[in-house]
């Protein structure tokens, strides 16, 4: 009788043991795969180019992306918790943890957007800078506002790379947006943001208004669209960058190189359907 | 003032006997306005409630189709092409599964102990207060613990770790880890109910045939309590299907479920996918999606889901073994054990 | 002999085997292992939460609770390894959080106190059998429906509502200089935590109610009183241990909302001004719990993890709390010899 007990105590033990040596080569043998994690603006970009990734190299498992904004992205690879960073805004020195190296892979074009029952027409710098920094209040103070009433800002969260862009491009080094703007944590919400709300403006990466619900504004004259971008006639341009600690090397060099290598055509024309191919 | 005379008799069932109603007309200023009230808020009660069911009843039925619980979820922003929900359903059920695998047995030993060893009695006492305090610490605060550990690198092997050697902490093993913690109060809760209200002849006749403590626990009380246990881990699943929180932060939210490495079953468990909740939570206007009709369908099939659940446990409570007071007291007694099926 | 002696003998053979006294006493030790494994990994909780948090609390001492600037701004800060000027990087003053808290976890359960009270009495004795036939099991799965679900109904129903009728511009105006409107906002989520809290608080107090001993009951009718002060006197009276565990419970979950507040409670952690008067009302607010949610992303930043986790501390020694005011409540059940 005893023997029974011990002969099914020990079958229980040596399949339970089993079992979880099975999860210790599983795990090593899975060849790991590149994750990389930023800004929201590229992660339809780099989702795509992932995708496309894998489909050329069908060995190398496609690169898991997140998004989490720009800042975050770039404290994640300088910590080593992802192997690349997206990053939508240039390298600031003395902020950016040290180390780091940016690689240029696209430009974007940044909309101001307002409500589709708000359809300005045209909005010039100072009115950017005075609708965003708080100082004009009411729709009423801006010419070819189609509607009255206060106005709803939506800005972006302070680790956004697309906020920081829209600051240094369209509102310079030294205004701020005012604080009183309701912050959002991603393209997606921005837009739904303002699509919600008939008195509101934003910003968005010209990608995110391609599906519309939104009216993308004209800055100083030129219309936001792809073509005005490209030329160099649309002045709110900023560039995406991939950032790695160090030199890229291994698995997320081989990536990069991929990206960035001028003359592959299947990255162009991802590139190029939404974005400013820069080779 | 009415004749008390032969009262009716009250329905069976009803614990409570009435006397014949009394007119209110007689009644102190006050007294009537306190009546009226409590009839405004009784009524304006059951319109809330009614309200809230049927509406979403309404909705859910109007935007749900077959096809969305069939359909697995695509990124796209065109409503027609983003697919269904069927990878959150899935996830859902993965991650009831998890919890309550962990949760079930781990509650039913610890109710256990409690109940029939409680030795040292210092030690049963300050588990029980544990468990309490576990019931009502908040879901978030599970979420950024669970979080913590399942980031360090000696659990890599649970979830997905990138080519740098970061351990991403975040998979369907984390997420029911941590969510057996959620169920863990209401089965031991259930189970030491149930055991509590058997009847000590049960364990006296036992021990006189020469049982030990844990035979008995285990052929004798445990096996009468089957409804009670039952209720528990229903309770229980109904607390981990409706939490959003953990599944937020713990689970690595992915439109579809994505595994890790190519082992079958236990890719999934350790890539990251999404539920019900997060799927809804992710297609209202907090969310990204921005889909509200699939977020209303998605929301139906949960709250189908939720009312199954309820049915089995009044059910269960309905079957209860040696319960002395019948139904109502009985659900009413476990009350206290479900501090807040979902947050 | 570990057996008495007119026992007969187990079974030998493949058949079920019964438990020696050994036997016993390795599972008494093996389940009382278990129980330890489980106080100590709480207690492992507890310590983690509190050693990741306590970076914050020595930077900041006692006024991380006072106000003190934006939450925004102070969490960007972190976020971006740029300390605030004249200040460390882990300054954080959490006192939007805090009062968005007070605000919205008090205002919902002192309204649910006073309705489920009113709502509970009508149930137990003033309903008629049918509506309470049907209100039960409703009341049931309310309390089982999850908090996106509400938070979903708020976000496209209630805050539109809000948001279209009752926000004119002239109150927009009012505050623009400050923080925007929007049907998101304290009250949606006050009015929307306290329907969550509702069906709990109402199904305790109903069992409770139900269960006062009929004796009681007939004997103060027989006394002369009316129903209603029979119930006001007798069984809220009786009821009192059950209301107050009630409330705890009810406290308890509110305090944890972090889902639905985060969808409706604003956009902004923001700290209502009651000298707006009414439109303190409509100002965004985020509580403890929200704010830990939406900021859970940035964990993995230092500064920004060590601020979250304090939050959460904050969050753990509360439910602690509110655990202990609930067992003290239990201790006065007793006292009448009443089950909850």
């Amino acid at each position: 009788m005893r023997a029974y007990r011990t002969l099914t105590h020990r079958t229980l033990v040596v399949s339970a043991i089993l079992a979880v040596s099975l999860l210790a080569p599983a795990s090593a043998m899975a060849s790991k795969r590149l994750v990389i994690a930023g800004s929201t603006s590229m992660l339809p970009l780099v989702e795509k180019l992932a995708v496309a990734y894998h489909k050329e190299f069908h060995k190398i498992p496609a690169p898991k992306v997140e998004g989490g904004q720009t800042d975050i992205g770039i404290d994640d690879v300088a910590s080593g918790r992802v192997d690349i960073g997206d990053a939508s805004r240039d390298p600031i020195p003395g902020v950016d943890p040290s180390g780091l190296v940016f690689s240029k892979v696209a430009r974007d074009g940044i909309c101001v957007i307002t409500n589709n029952s708000n359809p300005l027409a045209n909005l010039s710098q100072e009115t950017i800078q005075g609708i965003f920094t708080g100082n004009i209040r009411s729709w009423n103070e801006v010419p070819g506002a189609t509607i009255s009433g206060p106005i709803d800002l939506f800005d972006r969260e302070n680790v956004s790379g697309t906020q920081d862009a829209f600051q240094n491009i369209f509102l310079g080094e030294a205004l701020k947006i005012s604080p009183s703007a309701t912050q959002e944590s991603s393209e997606g919400l921005e837009v739904n943001a303002v699509k919600a709300q008939t008195s509101a403006i934003g910003f968005v990466s010209f990608s995110a208004t391609i599906y519309g619900g939104v009216h993308n504004v004209d800055y100083e004259g030129v219309p936001c669209t792809l073509p005005n971008a490209k030329s160099g006639q649309y002045g709110g341009v900023r560039n995406f960058w991939m950032v790695t600690k160090g030199a890229p090397k291994g698995e997320a060099a081989k990536f990069i190189d991929w990206v960035t290598k001028p003359g592959n055509l299947t990255v162009r024309k991802i590139v190029s359907s939404e974005w400013i191919a820069i080779h | 003032m009415a004749t008390v005379g032969l009262a009716p008799t009250p329905p069976s069932g009803s614990a409570i006997a009435r006397p014949p109603r009394e007119r209110t007309g007689s009644w102190p200023v006050i007294d009537r306005i306190a009546y009226g009230l409590c009839w405004a808020v009784g009524i304006g009660l059951c319109l809330i409630a009614l309200a809230i069911v049927l509406f979403m009843f309404v909705k859910g039925i109007a935007y749900l189709r077959p096809s969305l619980l069939l359909e697995s979820p695509a990124p796209s922003a065109i409503q027609s092409e983003s697919g269904g929900f069927f990878d959150p359903i899935v996830g859902s059920l993965i991650v009831a599964a998890i919890g309550i695998a962990i949760a079930a047995p781990v509650g039913i030993a610890l109710a256990t102990w409690l109940s029939e060893y409680r030795r040292p009695t210092w030690l049963a006492r300050t588990v029980e207060s544990a468990i309490e305090m576990i019931a009502g610490v908040p879901s978030v605060v599970l979420a950024i613990f669970g979080l913590l550990i399942f980031s360090q690198r000696f659990l890599g092997f649970l979830s997905e770790t990138d080519a740098g050697g970061a351990v991403s902490g975040k998979s369907f093993f984390a997420a029911g880890a941590v969510m057996s913690l959620l169920a863990l109060p209401l089965v031991v809760g259930a189970t030491r109910e149930g055991l509590e209200q058997l009847s000590g002849r049960m364990r006296e006749a036992s021990y006189a045939l020469g049982r030990t403590r844990s035979t008995t626990a285990r052929r004798v009380l445990l096996p009468a309590i089957r409804p009670d246990i039952a209720t528990g881990i229903a309770l229980g699943m109904g607390r981990i299907i409706g939490d959003t929180a953990i599944i937020t932060i713990v689970l690595g939210l992915t439109l579809t479920n994505e595994g890790v490495g190519r082992t079958p079953l236990i890719s999934t468990l350790r890539g990251s996918g999404s539920t019900l909740t997060s799927y809804i939570y992710n297609n209202s206007p907090a969310g990204e999606g921005s889909a509200p009709q699939k977020a209303y369908a998605a929301a139906f099939v949960l709250l189908l889901i939720v009312l199954a659940l309820n049915g089995l446990v009044t059910w269960l409570t309905g079957r209860g073994g040696q319960s002395e007071g019948g139904m109502l007291s009985r659900a009413f007694r476990l009350i206290p054990y479900m501090p807040d099926p979902s947050r | 002999m570990d057996r008495h002696p007119l026992t007969p003998e187990p079974p030998r053979g493949r058949k079920r085997r019964w438990a020696t006294a050994r036997t016993d006493q390795r599972v008494e030790l093996t389940l009382g292992a278990l129980a330890v494994a489980a106080l100590v990994l709480i207690g492992a909780m507890l310590v983690t939460v509190l050693i990741k948090a306590w970076p914050s609390f020595s930077h900041n001492g006692l006024s991380w609770f006072g106000p003190g600037g934006d939450i925004e701004t102070q969490f960007r800060a972190m976020a971006q390894n740029k300390a605030l000027p004249g200040h460390s990087i882990l300054y954080f003053r959490a006192w939007p959080l805090i009062w968005a808290t007070v605000l919205t976890t008090g205002s919902a359960v002192l309204i649910a106190l006073l309705v489920s009270t009113l709502a509970a009495i009508f149930l137990t004795e003033f309903a008629p059998m049918r509506v309470r036939q049907v209100l039960d099991p409703v009341i049931r799965l309310l309390a089982g429906v999850p908090s996106v679900i509400y938070g979903l109904i708020g976000i496209l129903v209630i805050a539109p509502y809000l948001d279209d009728h009752l926000i004119g511009t002239a109150r927009r105006e009012s505050v623009s200089y400050v923080v925007q409107l929007n049907g998101a906002d304290v009250m949606t989520a006050s009015l929307v935590l306290t329907v969550m809290i509702l069906p709990i608080m109402v199904a305790i107090t109903a069992g409770a109610l139900a269960s006062v001993p009929a004796s009681w009951r007939e004997g103060s009718l027989a006394l002369g009183a009316n129903r209603w002060r029979t119930i006001w006197r007798v069984s809220l009276r009786t009821a009192r241990p059950a209301i107050v565990a009630a409330t705890v419970l009810a406290t308890a979950r509110a305090l944890g909302e972090a889902v639905m507040l985060a969808m409706l409670g604003g956009g902004r952690s923001f700290a209502p001004n009651l000298l707006d008067g009414l439109t303190a009302l409509f100002e965004p607010v985020r509580p403890l719990a929200a704010a830990i949610f939406q900021n859970s992303e940035g964990l993995t930043i230092a500064p920004l993890g060590h601020t979250v986790y304090a939050i959460g501390a904050v969050l753990l020694v509360s439910a602690a709390m509110l655990s202990l005011a609930g067992w003290a409540a239990k201790q006065q059940f007793n006292r009448y010899g009443l089950r909850g």
